[in-house]
């Protein structure tokens, strides 16, 4: 069967506006967590977040966007995407056609705009709002494919925290399919009010900077960010620029528990094990994993004990939220961008602030950039309702 | 408050506030433990018992795991209420 | 993809054959849905659930008695909309204080895939699709190729959304619902804008099998915008790639709302020798009301006589290709073709 290769990557988060200045914080260990200060919030000036500077109105202005209905998580999308297409070369011609699919993941969706929604469903004196149709998920791939005339197939997919390893398997399938014949894969997600109080609620939100996989772990960090992927047949690369091969996925579900995973962590185990079966791979061969690394003391637990369990002693591994923070939608896109950069420079990223490894399970992430050889890269996500994802990438 | 009085009303509330449907005040025993056998509840239940105490009894508790000390049964919780409570 | 198993929760009564002869009545131009007692699902469990969370899962479960999927894939627009807006509320109301987290569990729109996943303790693969009007569709999409990749497997295929009075708001200021009071019985003669919510759940088991199967998924489309000619162009292509111009009945996702009347004009002038039905004065309007076309298409094949109500144009109780044909808002379409082998 003909090979799914990655012609185009875009991304924008906390540690840069394209995929160059991600590579570059990478890199140097900069992280993009600071205190919160772009919308008002009890916690404004507090909370540490992995948060885009740039305002609302700067992004409008950047994107040449004058909708007043169009939210904060549809601008960071269409940053990213545009760069992703860019990337790809993709012709408007070609964005037009019936077989370019865009499959978008979102969580917060229009509910960056957690008082207005407020305002509007009280039906409170706000008529003619312009964000009546801007609060679902689907609001953002649908100005999306409007602003870009996409014409194909569209979709938003949303598994929680794993939506947009999702939306890359979903069109990695289409692709294998004959129902596309690009695709344009990602996902985005903004600060909100409504994702902080939750986590906030669920008592798994750090007060301080995050710290992955480190014995002392108090929680995780929000993040905002878009990034997008542009998947092609081989067979329809000829001579294009290639980064990678979507080698395999796996999806699967942890049953357990509505927002923690269970303690030998089977499903991640499970989505892990099968991503291997599908690139035809076994555990050995995988020389780099993106950890899905939240810095929860439930997730980093459970994610090193089945990661211990598929490859005993894995490759060397990082959580990239110490830096981007955990940008829910986004992030199975994000880390996918990522890990596409690892293949493609053969490097490895310092982990940030870590100190001393969960006593359980002794696992210690990379400590310092360095050169690293990489054929096959494993990403792991892992959300709310149990669902879990993993990805590999393979080199070209 | 009678310590009888004040435990009728927290059964009231806990029911109220988790939606127990089903349960009725006297099928909560005092001594019965809250969390896995008992009532069945989880880790989502006790954060939402935390919010109760703040709301209800004027009760902060910042740490879940400080929360698993006091929210045994109803015995503890009406133990702590008693001398916590600011409301 | 062939669909073996199907079970419904929707305005209307479903459980006996004839049920839907009656037409109930809608309330305050609300269709909503009536809701069984939920034996099957633990009451510490159903405590915790909204609407849309109940209803799918009352649904799907009792399909999965005797039944393990290899795959559970829900469409959903709002998914759990009733806990969102509590979760809002929570944080407008405490000033973003001390909040419970349940209701913010609950709101993510994963919560019926999940809950049903975690009920059933189904470890395989498990996925939401959330595209507004076109989320079942994309639901349906992904089964049909789960059943193309694994024709042996069983995969569990659902379409859920709840009426809230939050988003019922939002679409009533938004101009989608009548402003008028409106009986559902006389929903088509309207000529006015906007529609009546409406709500509910169906649950189908797939896999590549014919043997012994209900119905055929033969073909699925989807396109985006307002354009008319769009939508002559996309039903011209999809009857000339998918179907040799006879069908002998074509369901329609006709709501009341004179704006997307054209749209379905359109298609009913394209197949003239067809039979008409329409459901929305059964189930309301909701994002992922073709879910409901789809099981009457069942219900049909397996010898039912739909009601007199549900036709438009003709009658037709034969085993023929059926189309169906909705949209969304008049920016998402989508056509379903189904026949009985």
């Amino acid at each position: 069967m003909s090979r799914i290769l990655i012609t185009g990557i875009g991304a924008f988060s906390a540690i840069g506006d394209n995929v160059a200045a991600n590579r570059q914080a990478l890199i140097s260990g900069q992280s993009g967590i600071r205190t919160l200060s772009n919308f008002p919030s009890r916690y404004a000036g507090s909370l540490p977040c992995g948060e885009i500077t740039r305002s609302t109105d700067e992004l409008k202005q950047s994107s040449g966007i004058d909708d007043p209905g169009v939210t904060r998580t549809s601008l960071i999308a269409l940053q990213a995407l545009r760069e992703a297409i860019t990337d790809a070369g993709l012709t408007p011609e070609q964005l037009r056609s019936s077989d370019t699919a865009l499959i978008n993941a979102s969580t917060v969706g229009g509910m960056c705009l957690t008082d207005e929604l407020y305002h509007d469903a009280n039906n409170d004196g706000l008529a003619g709002s312009p964000f009546l149709s801007s609060y679902d998920n689907a609001s953002v791939t649908l100005f999306l494919g409007q602003h870009l005339r996409i014409g194909g197939i569209q979709n938003t997919i949303n598994t929680a925290c794993s939506s947009s390893a999702n939306a890359i398997l979903y069109g990695a399938r289409l692709l294998r399919h004959g129902f596309a014949r690009r695709v344009i894969v990602g996902g985005a997600d903004s600060l909100a009010k409504f994702t902080i109080n939750g986590f906030k609620a669920l008592h798994i939100l750090s007060a301080n900077p995050c710290t992955p996989f480190d014995a002392g772990r108090t929680g995780l960090n929000l993040g905002e960010a878009g990034a997008y992927l542009v998947l092609e047949r081989e067979e329809d690369c000829h001579d294009k620029k290639t980064y990678a091969h979507c080698a395999g996925y796996g999806n699967s579900n942890d049953s357990y528990h509505p927002s923690s995973i269970s303690d030998e962590g089977e499903g991640p185990f499970l989505c892990m094990q099968r991503a291997l079966e599908a690139a035809q791979l076994t555990a050995g061969d995988i020389d780099a994993i993106n950890a899905h690394g939240t810095a929860t003391e439930n997730n980093d637990e459970t994610e090193s004990r089945a990661m211990i369990r598929l490859f005993g002693t894995p490759p060397p591994f990082l959580s990239t939220k110490a830096y981007t923070g955990h940008t829910l939608g986004a992030a199975g896109a994000l880390e996918a961008v990522f890990s596409i950069l690892q293949l493609q420079y053969q490097e490895s990223y310092p982990a940030l602030r870590f100190n001393e490894p969960i006593v359980s399970t002794g696992l210690i992430p990379s400590a310092s950039y360095r050169s690293l050889p990489v054929t096959h890269i494993m990403s792991n996500s892992f959300g709310f309702g149990g669902n879990c994802s993993s990805l590999i990438f393979s080199a070209v | 408050m009678e310590k009888e009085q004040l435990k009728q009303q927290l059964k009231e509330q806990i029911i109220k506030f988790l939606n127990l449907t089903n349960v009725k005040p006297e099928d909560i025993k005092d001594d019965e433990p809250l969390f896995g056998e008992g009532l069945g509840l989880d880790s989502i239940d006790s954060i939402e018992l935390i919010v109760l105490l703040s709301r209800e009894y004027g009760i902060n508790i910042q740490d879940p795991k400080e929360g698993r000390k006091i929210l045994v049964n109803i015995d503890t919780m009406v133990d702590y209420i008693e001398q916590h409570r600011t409301k | 993809m062939y669909i073996h198993y199907h079970n419904c929760i929707f305005p209307q009564q479903t459980a006996l054959p004839g049920g839907l002869d009656t037409l109930l009545p809608a309330d305050g131009n609300q269709l909503k849905a009536i809701e069984p007692s939920y034996d099957g699902v633990p009451p510490g469990l159903l405590r915790r659930m909204g609407k849309a969370v109940r209803m799918g899962t009352g649904t799907a479960l009792p399909l999965l008695k005797d039944l393990r999927p290899d795959g559970i894939i829900i469409g959903t627009a709002n998914g759990g909309m009733e806990d969102c807006i509590r979760f809002l509320n929570q944080i407008i109301d405490y000033d973003e204080g001390m909040l419970t987290p349940g209701n913010f569990v609950q709101s993510t729109p994963n919560a019926i895939a999940g809950q049903l996943g975690l009920m059933t303790r189904n470890q395989c693969y498990n996925i939401t699709h959330v595209h507004r009007g076109l989320s079942f569709e994309q639901a349906l999409l992904d089964a049909a190729m789960l059943s193309m990749e694994h024709p042996h497997r069983n995969y569990l295929v659902g379409a859920v959304d709840e009426i809230a009075d939050y988003n019922y708001n939002i679409d009533l200021l938004g101009g989608w619902y009548k402003k008028h009071p409106q009986q559902n019985k006389d929903l088509y003669e309207a000529n006015s804008p906007g529609s009546i919510a409406g709500e509910g759940a169906v649950m189908l088991v797939v896999n590549g099998q014919p043997e012994e199967a209900v119905a055929r998924l033969r073909a699925i489309r989807s396109w985006h915008g307002t354009n008319p000619d769009d939508a002559r162009t996309n039903i011209e292509a999809f009857l000339q790639q998918y179907t040799d111009g006879n069908i002998p009945l074509l369901i329609t996702g006709e709501n009341g709302d004179n704006r997307l009347l054209p749209y379905y004009e359109t298609c009913e002038k394209l197949l003239p020798g067809s039979a008409v039905g329409r459901f929305k004065h059964m189930s309301g309007e909701y994002p992922t009301a073709a879910g409901i076309a789809l099981w009457l298409t069942c219900r049909l094949f397996e010898g039912e006589a739909l009601p007199h109500h549900f036709y438009k144009k003709g009658k037709e109780n034969t085993a023929g290709p059926v189309l169906i044909y909705n949209t969304y808002k008049g920016e998402q379409h989508s056509l379903i073709l189904l026949s009985k082998k």
